[in-house]
């Protein structure tokens, strides 16, 4: 069957999204950015391959319990096979010379702590916190294990450093993750019926033959695309979010390093649009930040910030300087809660002011970017929206951090279509 | 002899002085000699910690007991000193400690972490003027240091590399949080340490020579304290610019102690006001 990808390489992750034909979705994956941008895309796209074979599946079988199951179980191979991999690579680090006066202690509490993150994978798996990347995932239950077997010979840096070294290596390699390679051992492993398999076979039989590939984001000048396949990310944006709501009039994108404001007309074209200034102050690594300033996880400070009684105003508009504001209200012992939820309603200000610029809300106003999963984020959002434009209906879509990467492959498939109908 | 203690609470370290005057100094404090002097970085520790930190090593650095200080004077976020007699302002106390370091010094360009600011004096200490920098940290000591941490770079390096730039980058209004990606896109694009180092450094030098215009400083002696007193590179890069610009004829320098110009004024300012408070006492 024919499909289009769309390939959204952001600065903290990269999406890929895969249409078909009918522009339905049908796999989506996402990995980490990293320093080697193609293999982000990559990873991304392989991982839209396994999402799109899952759904061809689940229209096949309509058994949606059996292909939650056989996914979980599928995913848990994959992570063996990356974790096997990290074992590998940490070991022949313990050859370098750097560790030599450690070198046998060491080995032999790898040996312990792979074997205790094996013993451990299934419930890592079941209920991830916060990211659940094969890199954030391993750390923590590294870490954790290394803290049980440090000790005064071989310290918890010593161990921490081998898998610094190890895990980007291991994240700059491609393994083999696909659907066709894994799918069998993971249907064995939940006892599919003969059936299932027959279904199974078909699907990994199924040809999906990419029509067209769009590469829009961040990174998207470095993407190894020919120039017409490099679409902007505000055209992207503007016609995902038109995709995902189709009523959509004004988006507001709030990404790790950008924030966009886009009008759109009724076809999902954009109108006119309004970027912050290279400034972090107003996006999601001005949350970031701030997180780190409070060592806390980004995930936890939404949660936080509800709980707040007395909202503190926060006077500084630089990241930098807001933290520096943090860190002196809390020495004057105001609460985490209160300057939390302040900081939130600063960042959301940013964005109004960038709303403003590019022509106001109009009816329907889509909010879409990592920061729409933040509660307190989208609160301080409807409280500004009600207060200055009236009562708007507000789009949130729990897949909205892949709206760019359909936006392209949308552009991939009227792409395909025009070429089609001039030959 | 009076001896009296600054501490400079600033937003990266806090910065302690114990300073020894003879009797009858006035303003002035001919003779007056620095003691001990201390620096503790912040680094996300509790600011009371480290202050206690910094205080109790520069006490034994003295070695001298609490008690034999005369007067602990504060300056910057001072308040956080709960052990303190008095405050001072950043500005009087770094005018002050600046002609203490150097007596010929009519201007003060002080680089702190988040903030620059320009002031200028006369030969009395007396601040004639200032102006500071705005609310945004990029081309601030923190960005710089960020910079320096994602380049792989430490501190120290800074300043000898910067000044082995054969093609600086044009660095300008980069946003201190957003740098990382930036530099990695330098670094991609091929261009070197140091170009993308002296970059900066131009780019703060001329912040700081229209902070200095604008506070009608033309001529004289420009003295660099704060933390980046100590960039070579930096210094470097101030001289450079200002020769090259007409109707200005400054001659910029720094000093050793010059990171110490806030403790330093604060702990004279208050050897003066400990004399006055005890003649006031025994009139």
């Amino acid at each position: 069957m024919n499909v289009a990808l769309g390939i959204d390489l952001g600065s903290t992750t990269t999406k890929a999204v895969m249409l078909d034909e009918d522009e339905r979705v049908l796999g989506r994956g996402i990995t980490n950015s990293r320093s080697n941008y193609d293999l982000a895309a990559q990873i991304a796209r392989d991982e839209a391959f396994v999402g799109a074979r899952f759904e061809l599946l689940r229209r096949e079988l309509n058994d949606d319990a059996f292909c939650k199951r056989l996914e979980a179980r599928f995913r848990r191979r994959q992570h063996l096979s990356q974790l096997a991999r990290l074992r590998e690579t940490a070991m022949r680090e313990t050859e370098s010379e750097r560790v030599a006066r450690i070198a046998t202690p060491l080995r032999e509490r790898l040996e312990r702590i792979f074997d205790d993150m094996e013993t451990d994978a299934h419930r890592r798996l079941v209920a991830p916190k916060g990211s659940d990347f094969f890199r954030d995932l391993a750390n923590s239950a590294f870490s954790a294990a290394a803290t049980r077997y440090a000790d005064r010979d071989v310290t918890f840096e010593d161990l921490m450093s081998v898998f610094d070294k190890a895990i980007i290596q291991v994240e700059n390699t491609r393994l083999d993750l696909t659907f066709e390679s894994n799918i069998r051992a993971a249907l064995a492993d939940c006892g599919g019926d003969d059936a299932q398999a027959r279904a199974v076979d078909r699907v990994v039989a199924t040809e999906l033959n990419v029509i067209g590939t769009i590469g829009t984001g961040y990174g998207r000048q470095r993407l190894p695309f020919p120039k017409d396949s490099i679409r902007s990310e505000i055209l992207c944006h503007g016609l995902g979010a038109h995709h995902m709501f189709p009523r959509t009039a004004t988006v507001l994108d709030i990404g790790g390093q950008d924030t966009k404001a886009i009008q759109v007309d009724k076809n999902g074209i954009v109108t006119s649009f309004q970027m912050n200034d290279r400034c972090a102050a107003g996006c999601g690594r001005y949350l970031g930040y701030i997180a780190d300033e409070m060592s806390m996880g980004v995930h936890e400070l939404g949660p936080m910030a509800m709980q707040s009684t007395r909202r503190v105003k926060i006077t500084s508009t630089c990241t930098v300087f807001a933290g520096a504001e943090l860190r002196d209200r809390l020495t004057m012992g105001q609460r985490r809660e209160d300057i939390l939820a302040g900081l939130h309603r600063a960042i959301i200000l940013r964005a109004m002011a960038l709303l403003a610029r590019s022509g106001g809300i109009d009816e329907e106003f889509t909010f879409t970017g990592g920061v729409a999963n933040n509660e307190a984020a989208v609160s301080a959002l409807r409280e500004l929206v009600r207060e200055n434009y009236g009562e708007r209906t507000i789009n949130i879509s729990p897949s909205s951090i892949y709206t760019g990467a359909l936006g392209a492959a949308l552009f991939a498939l009227r792409d395909a279509r025009n070429r089609r109908a001039a030959a | 002899m009076i001896l009296t203690a600054g501490v400079d609470v600033g937003t990266s370290a806090v910065k302690v002085a114990f300073v020894e005057s003879p009797e009858g100094g006035g303003r002035e404090r001919p003779g007056a000699r620095v003691v001990a002097k201390w620096t503790e970085r912040i680094r996300r520790r509790d600011q009371r910690e480290v202050i206690k930190l910094a205080y109790g090593a520069a006490l034994e650095q003295a070695n001298v007991r609490p008690d034999d200080v005369d007067y602990v004077a504060t300056t910057g976020e001072g308040e956080l000193v709960d052990f303190r007699t008095g405050h001072f302002y950043g500005m009087t106390a770094h005018a002050r400690g600046a002609l203490f370091l150097d007596p010929e010094t009519r201007a003060v360009v002080d680089v702190g972490a988040l903030h620059g600011r320009a002031i200028k004096l006369d030969e009395r200490s007396k601040v004639l003027g200032y102006r500071m920098t705005s609310q945004c940290a990029s081309g601030s000591g923190q960005f710089l240091e960020n910079i320096a941490r994602y380049l792989g770079v430490s501190l120290d390096e800074i300043g000898p590399l910067s000044r082995t730039s054969t093609s600086p980058e044009k660095i300008s209004g980069i946003c201190a949080v957003l740098a990382e990606t930036d530099v990695i896109n330098m670094v991609s694009r091929g261009i070197a340490v140091q170009d993308i180092l002296r970059g900066i450094h131009e780019s703060m030098a001329n912040r700081f020579l229209k902070l200095l215009r604008s506070a009608k400083v033309t001529d004289g002696v420009v003295l660099i304290t704060g933390g980046l007193s100590a960039d070579e590179g930096l210094l470097a890069c101030m001289c450079d610019l200002a020769a090259d610009m007409k109707s200005f004829a400054i001659d910029v320098r720094t000093h050793p102690d010059a990171a110490y110009a806030g403790a330093l004024g604060a702990a004279l300012w208050g050897a003066y006001r400990h004399e006055r408070l005890r003649e006031r006492r025994a009139a």
